[in-house]
């Protein structure tokens, strides 16, 4: 993590009262990730407790302490995905990428995360591709789609 | 030129109208118009004409449309007038009256079809009129609680406070329903002119849409939304400005909670805070605060343009209005249903949903969400209304409507539900972060065979614990779609 970009991120965010979910936040979208490492120093910019950042950032499924892979695939387990039979789209990601829920593939390529819902259930089962949503996805399709990100 | 409406929802993207608008960009004679959706998914992506008379009613429509279909759609073969759409022509569309016609961010189509009476009427009324015009209209929320919506505006109006705020519950969490995402992404406008009579209602200055992580293209649209009606002038009032920001959460279910979603929205951990006080009287930075859902105050800009006692003419005695259900799972038509409260469910899954896919046999439905309730095919009688709801044990939430095939593992769907329920749980409470994590240890001995006789008992007292102890309605409702499956599908967790 850059100490640069950290330092320009969080000056940025002086504001009172200090909004540290909304500071984590932009620190994840600027630099990836929010390291652990970097509590101390958010905390005195942000003028709370390391225990209040720390708190928040363990709180939030969608803060990471880590980098992700280059794409992060999360797979619809809603119930209107699970009721079109999700499970078995996410059987297949799970076996051509070779890693668990939660996992990134040795080659920093994908992240694997389930997503409980992305309002796209009537166009299920769904899975979401970094920002973008795919529809009727297809088991069957999966090998292919995932190839076909670099 | 011919003009050819295509939809930018994210659904009608997912399904492919995004790769026609690709095909397409280039294509000679071509005006290329995107449009909010209609919401009948199933016919996504679908592609619309003007019809003779050039009225959006009379548009002609092509379902399911691939690239290859440009030429026929350009010489007028094969199209459908858009009435003879059953699934759109028996919904009474009031909410979502514009959907599939308008272009999202145009302020000229908004205010060309409706946009901004609500507002204007209540501009020239007192506070107390506004407020009045909502009890004749005996809206209910929304969200999932159903509580009135007057009586809290009217607490936040009659406490002195020196800020007051008004919040949209963008958090849209009950997997299975998508009527918010499709006003923020497709008349964003309406959100923010039933934010805006709410403002001028209880005298607040301030607005937040907290809006889920999930939904990318809705923060988006609704950002550029909000500058578009700021420039054009809508957000300030006799010199009065209000200040509306889009604030994204971070993927937690019980966000959604509104004491929870104050505390995120001020930075923290989304915990549930014990009320009272309730929001309306101490709500953001301890100010009064009105937390609604999207669709309740998109709901509020007919009722003051139209009058309340318009409102209430529609529905059932204690579910006045139209109500969103998305119907969705193992249907054949998926999509968003507007209709007054009274239906039957088996009335919407089979008038609407069009009965089930191809090839596939009906199970159960669930209805409410993840705190909802499974109904077997025995129980589909049940009017879509409030009332009959909580009678049966049940709750409407927010609309959303799947349903399951007779190829769903009962167990596993049982087991699934608790998991998210332990994966959820702020924590504060024991009832919610304890019976929710033994729950679910007790399902998943049961799957692996491995369970003891009296585990359903223990099952079952968890699950009583939960119901009367839990400081919200995540632990109070998460056992009942559990429960439902033991009830009906008792035997397979028997075995
Ligand atoms: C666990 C949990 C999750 C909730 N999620 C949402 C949600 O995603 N959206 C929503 O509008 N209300 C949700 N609610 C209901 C809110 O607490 C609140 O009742 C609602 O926002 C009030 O708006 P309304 O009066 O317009 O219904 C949730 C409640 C609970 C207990
Ligand atoms: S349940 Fe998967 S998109 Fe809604």
């Amino acid at each position: 993590m850059s100490r640069q970009s950290l330092a320009a991120v969080l000056a940025r965010h002086r504001t009172k009262p200090p909004n540290i979910l909304q500071a984590l936040l932009e620190i994840q979208g600027a630099l990836g990730a929010v390291s652990v490492r970097a509590v101390p120093e958010i905390a005195k910019a942000l003028d709370v407790t390391e225990a209040d950042v720390a708190g928040v950032l363990s709180y939030y499924p969608e803060l990471r302490p880590a980098q992700p892979g280059r794409h992060l695939i999360r797979v619809c387990l809603g119930e209107s995905c699970m009721a079109n039979h999700g499970a078995k789209v996410l059987a297949r990601v799970r076996a051509h990428l070779k890693i668990e829920v939660g996992e990134t593939t040795r080659d920093g390529r994908f992240t694997l995360a389930p997503i409980y819902c992305v309002g796209n259930c009537a166009v299920g089962p769904s899975l979401m591709v970094d920002g973008d949503v795919i529809g009727r996805v297809n088991p069957d399709q999966v090998p292919a789609l995932l190839d076909s990100y670099t | 030129m011919t003009r050819l409406y295509l939809s930018n929802d994210t659904s009608a993207r997912a399904a492919g109208a995004e790769r026609l608008a690709q095909a397409w960009a280039h294509a000679p004679g071509v005006e290329l118009v995107r449009t909010s959706s209609r919401g009948a998914f199933f016919l996504e992506p679908l592609v619309e004409r003007d019809g003779p008379d050039g009225r959006p009613d009379s548009r002609i429509v092509w379902p399911n449309v691939k690239a290859e279909d440009l030429p026929n759609i350009l010489a007028g073969i094969g199209g459908t007038p858009i009435g003879r759409i059953a699934f759109l022509a028996e919904q009474q569309r009031v909410t979502f009256a514009n959907f599939g016609i308008t272009g999202p961010l145009s302020l000229d189509d908004y205010r060309a079809h409706g946009g901004w009476q609500g507002l204007e009427r209540a501009r020239s009324l007192s506070p107390e009129a506004v407020i009045d015009e909502l009890k004749t209209s005996k809206l209910r929320g929304r969200g999932g609680a159903a509580f009135p919506v007057w009586t809290k505006w009217q607490v936040a109006k009659d406490a002195a406070a020196d800020q007051k705020y008004v919040v949209a519950n963008a958090d849209e969490g009950d997997a299975g329903t998508y009527c918010d995402r499709m006003i923020m992404e497709g008349e964003p406008f309406r959100l923010i002119e039933g934010m805006l009579i709410c403002a001028k209602a209880i005298g607040a200055t301030r607005g937040f849409i907290y809006c889920r992580q999930e939904y990318p293209a809705a923060a988006r649209t609704l950002r550029e939304a909000i500058a578009a009606a700021e420039q054009a002038g809508w957000l300030t009032h006799e010199r009065e400005r209000f200040h509306l920001e889009v604030f994204v959460g971070a993927g937690s279910y019980v966000c959604g909670e509104e004491t929870a979603l104050l505390e995120s929205l001020e930075g923290r951990r989304g915990v549930v805070r014990a009320k009272p006080p309730y929001p309306a009287l101490s709500g953001l930075y301890g100010k009064p605060t009105i937390v609604s859902n999207v669709l309740t105050f998109a709901t509020v800009p007919s009722i003051l343009a139209r009058g309340g006692r318009w409102h209430a003419s529609l529905g059932t005695e204690g579910s006045r209005g139209t109500m969103a259900l998305q119907v969705g799972g193992r249907v054949k038509q998926p999509g968003l249903v507007e209709i007054p409260f009274g239906a039957t469910l088996a009335e919407v899954i089979e008038r609407f949903g069009g009965g089930m896919a191809s090839g596939a046999r009906f199970k159960a439905v669930q209805v409410g969400g993840p705190l909802g309730s499974l109904f077997p095919a025995s129980r589909l009688d049940i009017p879509i209304c409030y009332d009959a709801f909580s009678q049966a044990g049940a709750i409407l939430g927010h609309g959303g409507i799947v349903v399951y095939d007779d190829e769903t593992d009962m167990v596993e769907l049982a087991r699934h539900f608790m998991a998210f329920t332990a994966d959820e749980s702020c924590g504060k409470c024991t009832p919610c972060r304890i019976g929710s994590v033994r729950s679910r240890e007790i399902l998943e001995q049961l799957q692996s065979g491995h369970s003891r006789p009296g585990d359903l008992d223990l099952l079952a007292d968890l699950s009583e614990t939960m119901k009367a102890a839990s400081l919200c309605a995540l632990g109070q409702r998460a056992p009942y779609p559990v429960l439902t499956a033991i009830e009906h599908f008792g035997s397979e967790f028997r075995k």
